[in-house]
């Protein structure tokens, strides 16, 4: 296969269900999606819906219970470095200092040392850190933990990047910055990209296209292209286009939250504060 | 390209700063952090001083106080149910000090001491985290291994000082068991809470990054349970010598342990209190020394602890 249409992630019918005490959990069911070379991905969906579930399988973490996931035709039976993985919590080596995170793929490649160093300063120096590469981790702010998280799934060169609610941590202000950080790397690196977000405007910001996911157990609820051009600027988040993505897909989600949030409340609900949640949103009891 | 640029300029202004090269007007208007620090970073003792002045006095203070009680309560020999009658003075005790160099006895006690200590303590940090680190980490070296430590950690290492002495072939080595029985246990079970402390997500990322089982091992569990086992090779080193001292007491012929012992049953109280102070000093500078070694080894540390606060 040639390097251009490697990256394909093809996942059909796939199911998990989780034992957790005794009872069991369908956190996933009959789900088919796919991931094409070189294309930007987002999962959206309510919280608990399994999104990070499917991003787990495909990262090689979770087994699925029912169904196949593949990676380039092959199926998925671990973890591997042909899947850069970024977590929604900061998960660097504090004992490494930040240019060791950066090169620790390559040295479990056995890559010597005299190759990896100027590999990591390299990345380092796109994402605008080469200035901390001696620096630990829990020296630096959040969002450049991030883009350090980033730079380190980058490093192996794997051909699919898994990112579970990356910027989920960073506030409001960061968070804008990072997105376009990350579209603008990605215009670099060509490689297909699994998003897990609950943003809307994230989604819609980065992907190219976007899945919509159902309230536990999840399924796919729908498929959505985005038509925005590339390369993304933050002035398109303005267009009319861009506004009316947004609003299908939070009408999408809202009927899942609600869906996801009624069988939550018991007892009565919210009833007490003269409120109940039914098919058309949170209503007043008369 | 240029996008990108600006983008790293918004978002990290500090690291684009220090990457721009060539002539930037803004550079020469901007003075560095360094040239704004450098008159109060000038005299670095002073600013020591200003910032641990209290403390290093409140320090002396609190020994000047324990110092002061030994020697009123000794110079008048005070007597209200606590009897300073026999204690020997803080004078006489500095005398010993000068008595007891005048033959190597003295020093050849300690360095019997201190080899014992380092003996039965290097075995116990060997064991005791390796060990911990299989029984953290393999559900099956914890079925197998950890009920044999359940069963005998409990016991005391003083407890074990008869059936050591049957079960060894001298007095020495029985005596190197039970000061590395002391420290074994707690080692052994802080390297376990730190094999299990370890943020989940830190393994899956390593395997994400293609670690094999043994490189995950060597690169994220030891490292990453590496503050727990310091801490328990600090615990370690403290009941080390308590079970040594114990151990010298009942069992030893040299030893600082003996020293004192001897002392009591020769009626030499100075030496009591030389006896003493010499464990106390000792036990200081090992501890000290695992302190300074862990930090050394884990230079992360201290961010990491600022970052908890």
């Amino acid at each position: 296969m040639s390097e251009q249409s490697r990256g394909a992630i093809d996942i059909k019918d796939l199911g998990v269900v989780f034992n957790a005490g005794g009872n069991t959990v369908e956190a996933v069911s009959s789900v088919s999606m796919d991931v094409k070379p070189g294309e930007f991905v987002s999962l959206i969906g309510p919280s608990g819906c399994g999104k990070s579930t499917l991003l787990n399988i495909v990262a090689g973490f979770v087994q699925a219970t029912s169904g196949s996931a593949l990676l380039d035709g092959a199926a998925i039976k671990g973890p591997g470095s042909d899947r850069g993985v970024v977590f929604q919590q900061y998960s660097l080596f504090p004992w490494l200092s930040v240019r060791k995170n950066v090169e620790f793929g390559l040295k479990m490649k056995g890559v010597p040392v005299a190759q990896r160093v100027p590999q990591a300063r390299t990345l380092l120096g796109l994402a605008g850190l080469l200035a901390f590469e001696n620096h630990y981790p829990d020296q630096l702010s959040g969002g450049m933990k991030q883009r350090v998280g980033i730079v380190r799934a980058l490093a192996t060169s794997p051909q699919v990047l898994l990112m579970d609610e990356p910027f989920g941590a960073l506030d409001a202000q960061t968070r804008v910055v990072m997105q376009e950080i990350l579209t603008n790397m990605w215009q670099q690196f060509r490689i297909s990209v699994l998003f897990v977000t609950h943003d809307i405007d994230e989604s819609i910001f980065l992907s190219d296209k976007i899945y919509v996911m159902t309230a536990r157990p999840g399924r796919i609820k729908a498929e959505i292209k985005v038509p925005l051009s590339r390369p993304r600027t933050p002035e398109m988040t303005y267009t009319p286009e861009f506004i009316g993505l947004v609003q299908q897909l939070k009408a999408l989600i809202r009927e899942e939250s609600l869906a996801a949030m009624g069988s939550e409340l018991k007892d009565g609900g919210l009833t007490g504060f003269g409120m109940e949640i039914g098919p058309k949103g949170v209503e007043t009891v008369v | 390209m240029s996008t990108v640029q600006a983008l790293r300029k918004k978002a990290d202004p500090v690291a684009a700063d220090r990457e721009a090269d060539g002539p930037a007007p803004l550079a020469a208007v901007i003075k560095s952090p360094q040239e704004i620090q450098a008159p109060a970073a000038r005299n670095p003792a002073l600013l020591w001083l200003r910032s641990n002045g209290v403390s290093m006095l409140l320090w002396v203070i609190s020994i000047a106080i324990l110092l002061g009680i030994w020697y009123i309560g000794t110079r008048y020999k005070l007597e209200f149910y606590i009897r300073f009658t026999n204690v020997p003075t803080p004078a006489e005790v500095m005398q010993k000090v000068v008595e007891v160099n005048k033959s190597g006895k003295f020093m050849l006690n300690i360095g019997i001491s201190v080899r014992r200590i380092l003996i039965g303590f290097s075995i116990a940090v060997i064991l005791g985290s390796l060990l911990g680190l299989l029984i953290g980490r393999y559900r099956v070296m914890r079925d197998l291994l950890f009920p044999i430590c359940e069963v005998l950690r409990p016991i005391p290492a003083i407890a074990w000082v008869p059936m050591a002495i049957m079960l060894w072939p001298t007095n020495e080595v029985s005596i190197v068991f039970i000061t590395f029985l002391g420290s074994f246990f707690p080692i052994l079970i802080n390297t376990i809470h730190g094999v299990h402390s370890i943020d989940p997500v830190l393994i899956r990322a390593a395997r994400s990054l293609g670690a094999s089982e043994f490189r995950l091992f060597a690169n994220v569990i030891l490292p990453g349970a590496m503050p727990h086992i310091f801490t328990g090779f600090s615990v370690g080193m403290g009941v080390a010598w308590v079970s040594l001292i114990a151990a010298e007491m009942i069992s030893g012929q040299f030893g600082i342990g003996y020293f004192t012992w001897e002392a009591y049953s020769l009626v030499s109280y100075a030496e009591i209190g030389l006896g003493m102070i010499t464990i106390g000093v000792l036990g200081l500078v090992c501890s000290g020394a695992i302190q300074i070694i862990g930090r050394l080894l884990m230079p992360w540390s201290t961010y990491a602890s600022a970052e908890k606060k």
